[in-house]
């Protein structure tokens, strides 16, 4: 039993991570209509910055905070500069633009910062807490936990509770009704974007901490699992994409533990839960369903 | 009117056709040697069967550069591996600057290039494709990183007796006898670190159980069934295998599972982030047994990262640790750092091991070369197939590479190693402790049939 | 409202419809003429265009080192696959990000059997092509009900597997998922072709064969179901379009597409890899990002494309001595310059570039606002490439 619990324990851990970035892939699609695959990469450009900024000397916190406000501000550049333009235009473009982000940022990732691994300091006290049944949960991963929790209170408060996420959920379903409404759609679009980079350096610099160490393949398999995540949750829930982070967590930690047969390919879980869940229900655990017009 | 198109279209394609079969301007360059059969003294003696190839291995060569390429990855996700060539490159810068390497009386300039791969063996291939054509005045290739990039390689390279040495991986497919063109480097094989850790339990614990974590792919089998020879007729007995999917950088799961077992010894077979992220895990979760580190983890980025969770962990290795404050007056440690810091300035970590490594394998390399007995790909492959050198670049003292008929593996004598962390801001380092302990030969015997000659 | 039908953001996201392309869906009753009249202009520069490619293509293997012919019959394998991709994508709207495992079945599958059955090349491909169908088919079947996102996602998956799964069951050489048939067997046929020729060729002519397939297949009743299917999904099953049929058979067809590309991989690498963790997920980006910056929905557009992404593949790899970790933000933002400057990918803006002549030409041609005909099939004819 007390394995049983720790290994759920590493599934909530690692859920946690993937929850997190799919926050920010969700965020991005919610607010501007897109997949963007480059949302990893731009979570890992922004976590080297707050690693070269405490190396620097400023304290984790510190380094994190600039960390995402130079995100928020490089995101809404990107957007402008990047996305803006390919507006009216197939979807297939703005897909082959978030790719050749993907591609770019992770090579100048690498110029920028090396190609060894680094050690990301964490933001929270170092150690364990024991639990029930002599199971030790690491501070770090209740620190990431409690961090999500907030971050998820947060934009669901933004995005259902203000005027200002009534009007970039608008200008994401409709953007030209939205702009029949007078809302400044490029805008709206453009602070999606800023929002999504800002929480994906936030996840980012955390993650690379609970991590061991990180280097630029950090979030190679992350995004796989949080894509996973995602799409699981329905793609456009806040709460689904969290809660289904650690379904897909879990599922995983108990396939290594339990099932020596899918040793090596675990990841087949996650993907036949997909799978399963999108056939019974299309649009995921928590995603909206979609009604078709002729 | 799509009737007369098409037969227009036809019309002109058939002339253009005829045309491009008739003018194949490309020949001229597609100097193979064929018809070129000039029997050599040479081939009489040597054990490396020259009579299929398309290239002749006894020919000199023209002019006074020997001519090297490699392939390995310099862009994407193991871009660190790059970090080997910095070594390799500034020792033949040195030998360059110091007159060069002599063969046979002959003095020789070293010529090197490469091209990147991305460690993606399909792109290796077509990278030699390129450089070693038939009738190519390559005399070796050198270096290249990865098991499957040379095993991607060694078919091409071996039908043309071209040398492919000093394959940057510890795999032992490198002595398979079909493949007489292809051979590893000092790296010591994989399966020896099995018989290292092995006689260190015996010593230490010799009723041990073991708990084991290895990769999902052909290096964890050289581990897992390495270490299974190694132990039998023991009382060492191992408990359990996790395994972990090539590339992850988390196994959390997987030591938990592990230390459930609270077995006396864990093999640590991680490699890259992996490594250090178990010996973090295994910390945390208070599992506190004799450990072993995969010697592809002993650098000094991924022990710098485990931190404290690496302190007391057990190696092997042959070379002297830049790291280490007990070479800092040794004469070839004082040698190398000066040699690196001249020819490759631009920031990299001098005292990273793999740079280290390069660096070595290119002292090792020159003195291949000044033993053959003649300028030529053949005496070349003679020479680093019966070779005996100590003293070379940064090998521990004592330690001796040896190639000889029937023993193709170089790396057989290891030094125990064992980490010591003093802080987070120290020199941490492995130090060596006991002996040499000399495995020359018996790499063939912990070793599965099928991963050398498979 | 607008705000509880965030899920009609949800449809468009991959569900390609390339605004040039507007062929009157089969729903409304009107069948688009075949051969629309074109201006002599237009009709003239395709015809030079179509024999330029065709000359150069047959011209090519003879002209270049055998390092070049190798890269050239990279991008033919690479155009197979993204035309099948192009099918799946851009004539039926299904997306698929997972083609590079239909790929990697069809690679492994010719390599298997050469290696361990004996088989000579040329019949694996024929099995590689019959086995990745029947894959499509299941993998088709699920996309009955998932689609969209969700389908780019679930194939995303299968990508990811792929290697794993070979990692885990293929025991190549030495226990490693590299499997590697002897060179010989792809020596020429042909005396007088050299080997790197004799690839090429061959390679040249199945792609011949089935991009003529794929022209027939669009063209026709089936070609004109599976784009009612994409442009109006319910209103193609109301007026008796077989939508589940038409979805299946285009997954089934279009992934054994991929899977001969696999097949020829085989022969123009002289290896199958499943060494690379992400080797598979690259090739479903590259067969999507050759099949885009070619043009989605065009009979020529995969291979531009492939050709494109091949050289820009190489051409940026060893652009900067000493700084080759840029190569990939290099060949990155070459990506994205292009979409930027042909949106519509090369056989898009060619085809613009041929209206505009068209127009200019004939004073009393159609008017401006006329829609451009999706008479794609004229240029990518295969009378133009035999």
């Amino acid at each position: 039993m007390q394995l049983f619990i720790e290994q759920v324990l590493n599934g909530i851990g690692n859920g946690v991570v993937y929850g997190s970035v799919a926050l920010a892939l969700v965020l991005i699609f919610r607010t501007t209509g897109v997949l963007n695959f480059a949302q990893g990469e731009m979570a890992l450009f922004s976590t080297y910055i707050s690693w070269k900024l405490t190396e620097t000397g400023l304290p984790v916190v510190g380094a994190i905070v600039i960390s995402m406000l130079i995100a928020f501000v490089a995101g809404g550049v990107l957007q402008f500069t990047l996305i803006r333009p390919m507006e009216g235009r197939s979807q297939l473009n703005v897909v082959i633009v978030t790719l050749g982000l993907f591609l770019a940022i992770n090579s100048l990732a690498q110029l920028f910062f090396g190609t060894d691994p680094q050690l990301m300091p964490s933001a929270f006290p170092s150690g364990g807490v024991d639990l029930f049944g002599g199971a030790r949960i690491q501070k770090d991963t209740i620190g990431l936990i409690v961090v999500l929790l907030v971050e998820c209170l947060a934009l669901w408060v933004l995005l259902n509770k203000t005027k200002l996420g009534l009007k970039l959920r608008a200008v994401a379903a409709d953007p030209v009704s939205a702009r029949l409404h007078g809302i400044r759609a490029g805008w709206m679009l453009m602070f999606g974007w800023a929002l999504a980079a800002m929480i994906g350096a936030l996840a980012g610099s955390l993650v690379a901490a609970e991590r061991t160490g990180f280097d630029a393949t950090l979030m190679q398999i992350i995004l796989v699992y949080a894509l996973a995540a995602a799409a699981l949750g329905g793609f456009d829930s806040i709460w689904g994409a969290v809660i289904c982070g650690l379904i897909v967590g879990i599922a995983d930690a108990l396939t290594i533990q339990y099932v020596d047969a899918l040793d090596g390919i675990e990841v087949v879980v996650p993907l036949g839960l997909i799978l399963v869940v999108l056939i019974v229900s299309p649009n995921g655990l928590f995603g909206k369903r979609t009604v078709e017009r002729v | 009117m799509r009737g007369h198109r098409t037969r227009a279209a036809a019309a002109a394609l058939v002339a253009l056709a005829l045309l491009g079969s008739a003018c194949s301007s490309r020949d001229d360059d597609d100097a193979t040697t064929s018809g070129d059969e000039s029997e050599s003294e040479g081939a009489a003696e040597s054990s490396i069967d020259t009579a299929d190839c398309i290239d002749d291995p006894t020919v000199p060569i023209e002019g006074d550069t020997v001519k090297l390429v490699s392939s390995y990855p310099q862009s994407g996700a193991t871009a660190a591996f790059a970090e080997i060539a910095r070594g390799w490159e500034s020792y033949f810068e040195k030998v360059n600057d110091e007159g060069g390497v002599e063969i046979a009386g002959e003095s020789y300039q070293i010529e090197y290039e490469d091209m990147d791969d991305e460690y993606n063996p399909a792109e290796t291939a077509a990278n030699l494709d390129e450089m070693v054509p038939a009738g190519s005045d390559v005399f070796a290739v050198f270096s290249v990183v990865g098991t499957a990039n040379n095993l991607a390689i060694r078919d091409q390279l071996g039908e043309l007796c071209v040398p492919n040495v000093f394959a940057a991986t510890g795999s032992p497919a490198w002595g398979n006898e079909d493949y007489p063109w292809t051979l590893g480097s000092s790296l010591s094989p994989y399966p020896l670190e099995g018989s290292m850790f092995a006689s260190l339990l015996e010593d230490e614990k010799p009723d041990a159980t073991v708990a084991m974590l290895v990769q999902d792919d052909d290096f964890g089998r050289a581990y897992e069934e390495g270490f299974a020879q190694a132990i039998e007729g023991t009382d060492i007995e191992v408990v359990k295998v996790e395994r972990y999917q090539t590339g992850s950088a988390d196994v959390s799961a997987q030591i938990t599972s592990l230390a459930d077992t609270d077995a006396d010894a864990f093999f640590n077979g991680g490699t890259l982030l992996a490594c250090p992220d178990a010996l973090s895990r295994a910390k945390e979760a208070g599992w506190e047994p004799i450990t072993w580190v995969s010697t592809t983890c002993t650098s000094q980025t991924l022990m710098g990262i485990a931190q404290d969770a690496g302190d007391g962990v057990y190696s092997a290795g042959n070379l002297k640790d830049p790291l280490n404050p007990d070479w800092d007056e040794d004469e070839a440690m004082v040698e190398y750092l000066d040699t690196v810091r001249q020819y490759r300035p631009e920031g990299f970590l001098e005292t990273n091991a793999i740079v280290g490594y390069g660096y070595t394998q290119a002292a090792i390399f020159i003195e291949a070369l000044e033993a053959a007995e003649e300028p030529t790909r053949l005496a070349l492959m003679e020479s680093v197939r019966n070779l005996e050198v100590s003293d070379a670049g940064l090998l521990l003292p004592g330690v001796t590479v040896s190639t000889s008929e029937g023993d193709p593996y170089f790396g057989e004598t290891l030094q125990l190693l064992q980490y010591e962390f003093t802080g987070p801001d120290d020199r941490n380092h492995f130090v060596p402790t006991g002996d040499l302990v000399d495995f020359e030969g018996e790499t063939v015997e912990v070793t599965p049939e099928d991963l050398i000659n498979g | 409202m607008a705000t509880e039908q965030t899920g009609a953001a949800t449809e468009p996201v991959l569900g390609v419809a390339p605004p040039d392309v507007m062929v009157a869906p089969a729903a409304a009753g009107t069948t688009p003429p075949l051969w629309p009249p074109v201006p002599r202009v237009v009709f003239i520069a395709r015809v030079i265009i179509g024999v330029a490619l065709s000359a150069a293509a047959l011209y090519a293997p003879f002209y270049f080192q055998p390092t070049m012919n190798r890269v050239l019959s990279q991008a033919i394998y690479l155009a197979i696959a993204a035309m099948g991709l192009n099918l799946l994508l851009g004539f039926n709207g299904q997306v698929s990000i997972g083609h590079g495992a239909f790929y990697g079945v069809g690679a492994f599958t010719s390599a298997i059997l050469m290696i361990d059955h004996g088989w000579s090349f040329e019949p694996t491909i024929i099995a590689s092509a019959l086995l990745t169908g029947v894959f499509g088919l299941l993998v088709g079947l699920p996309a009955l009900r998932v689609r969209g996102l969700y389908l780019a996602l679930v194939t995303l998956g299968l990508a990811v597997l792929f290697p794993r799964v070979a990692q885990k069951f293929v025991d190549g050489t030495g226990g490693r998922p590299l499997l590697r048939p002897s060179r010989k067997e792809f020596s020429s046929l042909i005396e007088g072709l050299a080997d790197d020729q004799w690839v090429y060729f061959l390679s040249l002519a199945i792609m011949v064969v089935l991009f003529f397939l794929a022209w027939n297949l669009t063209r026709g009743r089936v070609g004109r179901a599976m784009v009612a299917v994409r442009d109006q999904e319910l209103a193609a099953s109301t007026v008796g379009v077989n939508l589940a049929g038409t979805k299946v058979a285009t997954f089934a067809i279009s992934a054994a597409y991929a899977g001969v590309a696999g097949s020829l991989s085989v022969m123009v690498d002289a290896l199958a890899d499943g060494t690379n963790p992400v080797l598979y997920f690259q090739r479903s980006i590259e067969f999507l990002v050759a099949m885009t910056i070619g043009g989605a929905a065009t009979m020529l557009g995969p291979a531009v494309g492939a050709l494109a992404l091949v050289l820009l593949r190489r051409n940026t790899q060893d652009l900067i001595e000493g700084k080759e970790i840029l190569a990939p933000a290099i060949y990155g933002a070459s990506l994205i310059a292009f979409v930027f400057v042909l949106p519509e990918g090369v056989v898009g803006g060619v085809r613009r570039l041929l209206a505009w002549l068209g127009r200019r030409s004939s004073a009393k041609g159609r008017p401006p606002t006329h829609p451009i005909p999706d008479d794609s099939h004229d240029i990518g004819g295969p009378h133009e490439r035999t």
